[in-house]
């Protein structure tokens, strides 16, 4: 026998009806398209996630801030509770501790702070490298007849960081300590400097930035919240009778609490600042391609001024008028990206608030493959209904062509090259719906990329030009087989029908 | 040796568990290499079971059907196919025509199965497609073609394999008397040509005019046999043949 004498019948036979067979082939057409579609997003978004994270020593990472006097449970399932009781309030107990585990307070509730003599201790936990506090703070900010009130300045260990390709003019600052800034190309713009040349043209210029009035602003709320001195300077100011008072109370029972809180920042005098800097450097804002630094990067976003290190930490010493230092953020950097989360485990039992970027990263990567995953399965019930398609149409086929069959039969076709015609025939619709819902799907992430790169660019500040959609090669391979095979499964039955068809009844006249 | 020898068939029915309804009831007929035998009978009288059988199409439910010394009834489903193949050429009343293929695509359908490449099996549906007077006529549909012409091409698509046996089973019976005579000069020519014929009618004239012997079944049984006396003669019952009386 030869097959491509059967494939040819077979073709002639899926020719007799193209409108059927078309409609049975674009079942499988959707399956095949929704499948590589969401597989290929899931891949995409993968090497997003890795591309952008594992580069720039960003695995070796971790985020460490104080603990807040709570820790969290990681293993809510081994709560129990003891005791004779019925299952429901078993049930109703376990989930209410669940509830309050989940943010326990630690010994006494006292909140670890970030200070020097903490850090010190916290870097000689195994494998880690260094422990740096991240500065970030606002400073009033003059240049010449520019002015900002309040510009975000982030203190870079340069010796460290060199974010090269971001220079645009300039160089970078000399030492830790030197008087020497950095400038962001967006502060110059709102300053009027347009061009890059115009940018360029400030390297060398002098730079002040300062504080007024003792007021430091750490962490500014969002516009037109006002800050703690604000606030209570505003409360003096209405000089609230003892009704009032109470009334505001009943708003919020904290509020003598915050008030002492008030009071207490207002004791620990902060010391204006003021201090000349030379523009050594312009930098830009990353582009796609630039080496990105989740932690450090990411947290200095508004950043418009950037300080050696060791000046950033002499200015937050001056302004905190002295005493020992308490930090908002440091990064940890371990030794080994594998030893990343070990580290963090340790950082969270000594009672600190840490997040390791390889740890995030692990979690999304699991979120995203079990989301892919399930997503798939929902796409692999259209390639279910597909094959039902493909089983009526095949089982449609045989009954209209039962005499036709017959006459196989009756010139020498066995059972088992009927079956075969049948079988061919529903795997070339599987072939070609498969085929084509590949094809498609490859086209349409050219577009689907155009489509989600423009909308990341529009709300988020990461640079990214990689692709959303990556078609895997495995995939190539196994779409049109995977349709293939779906049709020759369905083919099965109706092949068994078309063999057991009696010539002598199917050639009867009638 | 005969080249068909069947030997006390029988072929019964089951329908809906009911007591089986038999066809043919012990039938026996040898069949001699080169014969043009018509097998006559009353619908109803096993002369197409009888036919079905001999071309390997069904098979008996007791009794022997031996062709070139070939137990028919012994063969597996796939020897069977091949037997069809290679020794059997059918031609039907109704033509069974696909009629999504051209002329020559019909014609060559038992070399599809038979494995023959296609420009093998264009040549050889053309040979015979010339010889049935449609060599013309290759591209034609069966929709576009008469009754007679369809015929034609059915005869040619029975023929090209050269089977030694070629079974009609009342090739004439859609056809009026003057296609009919077409299709039967083509079929005496056939037996010319050294290929045994074997031909289910209920015509009696169209018997009596073209075989070279007659086989009458009525209720399943042969019970008339020309075959051992002269043409016209009696029966081998010793009645006369009322065909023959004429």
């Amino acid at each position: 026998m030869t097959w491509l004498s059967m494939i040819g019948l077979a073709l002639s036979g899926l020719l007799r009806k193209k409108g059927r067979n078309t409609l049975t082939m674009l079942g499988v057409f959707i399956g095949v398209f929704a499948l590589t579609m969401i597989i290929s997003l899931g891949q995409g978004l993968m090497s997003v996630i890795t591309g952008t994270v594992s580069g720039d020593d960003n695995l070796r990472q971790i985020s460490l801030l104080p603990g807040f006097g709570i820790k969290q449970n990681d293993k809510p399932e081994e709560i129990s509770i003891e005791g004779d009781m019925s299952e429901r309030r078993r049930d109703r107990l376990r989930r209410a501790a669940i509830a309050r585990s989940q943010l326990r307070q630690t010994s006494g509730g006292q909140s670890n702070r970030l200070t020097e003599a903490a850090m010190a201790e916290l870097a000689r936990i195994p494998h880690v490298q260094s422990i740096k506090p991240l500065i970030i703070k606002r400073y009033a900010v003059d240049m010449g007849d520019k002015h900002s009130e309040s510009t975000q300045t982030f203190g870079v260990d340069f010796s460290r960081r060199h974010p090269e390709e971001r220079v645009i003019a300039g160089r970078y600052p000399n030492s830790a300590g030197a008087d020497e800034v950095m400038i962001h190309e967006y502060l110059l713009y709102t300053w009027g400097f347009i061009t890059e040349e115009q940018a360029a043209s400030v390297v060398g210029k002098t730079l002040v930035v300062f504080t007024r009035n003792g007021v430091s602003e750490e962490f500014p709320q969002a516009n037109g919240t006002p800050n703690a001195a604000d606030l209570q300077a505003a409360i003096k100011e209405l000089k609230l009778t003892e009704e009032e008072m109470a009334a505001l109370l009943k708003l919020s029972p904290r509020l003598p609490e915050i008030m002492a809180k008030m009071r207490g920042s207002d004791t620990k005098k902060s010391q204006p600042v003021r201090r000349e800097l030379r523009i050594v450097g312009v930098l830009r804002e990353p582009e796609a391609g630039d080496k990105f630094n989740l932690l450090e990067d990411g947290q200095s976003s508004q950043a418009d001024l950037f300080l050696p290190d060791g000046l950033a930490d002499k200015l937050l010493r001056e302004a905190s008028g002295g005493g020992e230092m308490s930090y908002q953020r440091a990064l940890v950097m371990v030794d080994d990206p594998a030893n990343a989360e070990a580290v963090e485990q340790k950082l969270r039992d000594a009672g600190y608030t840490a997040f390791s970027v390889a740890a995030v990263l692990k979690r999304l990567e699991s979120s995203l493959t079990v989301v892919t995953v399930i997503l798939s399965f929902l796409t692999g019930i259209a390639l279910v209904v597909a094959t039902l398609g493909i089983v009526n149409t095949m089982i449609t086929s045989v009954l209209e062509r039962t005499r036709e069959i017959g006459v196989w039969k009756a010139v020498g076709a066995t059972n088992f090259q009927v079956q075969i015609v049948f079988i061919i025939e529903s795997a070339l619709i599987g072939l070609f719906g498969g085929g084509l819902g590949l094809g498609v799907a490859a086209l349409s992430m050219i577009p689907g990329d155009l489509i989600a790169r423009n909308l990341i660019a529009q709300r988020t500040s990461i640079p990214f030009d990689g692709a959303v959609f990556i078609l895997p090669y495995w995939l190539i391979a196994t779409g049109p087989l995977l349709g293939t095979y779906v049709a020759v499964l369905a083919a099965i039955y109706p092949a068994m029908r078309a063999a057991r068809v009696d010539p002598v009844t199917a050639l009867r006249h009638d | 040796m005969p080249l068909v020898s069947a030997n006390d068939v029988w072929r019964e029915y089951r329908m809906g568990g009911a007591e089986p309804v038999a066809a043919l009831r012990g039938a026996s007929l040898d069949i001699d290499a080169g014969e043009f035998t018509c097998l006559l009978g009353k619908s109803g009288s096993g002369k197409s079971t009888l036919m079905n059988l001999i071309g390997g199409l069904d098979r008996p439910t007791r009794g022997s059907i031996e062709v070139e010394g070939r137990d028919l009834a012994k063969l597996g489903a796939r020897e069977l196919s091949f037997y069809r193949r290679k020794m059997v050429g059918f031609v039907f009343q109704s033509f069974n025509l696909v009629s999504s293929m051209p002329a020559w695509e019909n014609v060559s359908l038992p070399l599809v199965f038979a494995g023959v490449k296609r420009a093998e099996r264009r040549k050889r549906a053309g040979e015979l497609l010339e010889r049935v007077g449609l060599g013309r006529r290759a591209g034609h549909k069966p929709t576009e073609l008469s009754g007679g012409e369809q015929q034609r091409v059915a005869f040619a698509r029975a023929l090209v394999s050269n089977p030694k046996l070629l079974l009609g089973d009342e090739p004439t019976g859609n056809l009026d008397s003057a296609t009919s005579q077409q299709i039967m000069r083509l079929i005496v020519e056939e037996n010319q040509r050294g290929t045994t014929i074997i031909m289910v009618t209920h015509d009696p004239d169209l018997a009596e005019r073209y075989a070279t012997r007659i086989v009458r079944m009525a209720d399943g049984v042969v019970v008339q046999d020309s075959a051992g006396q002269a043409a016209g003669g009696l029966t081998a019952h010793g009645a006369p043949a009322r065909e023959t009386a004429r």
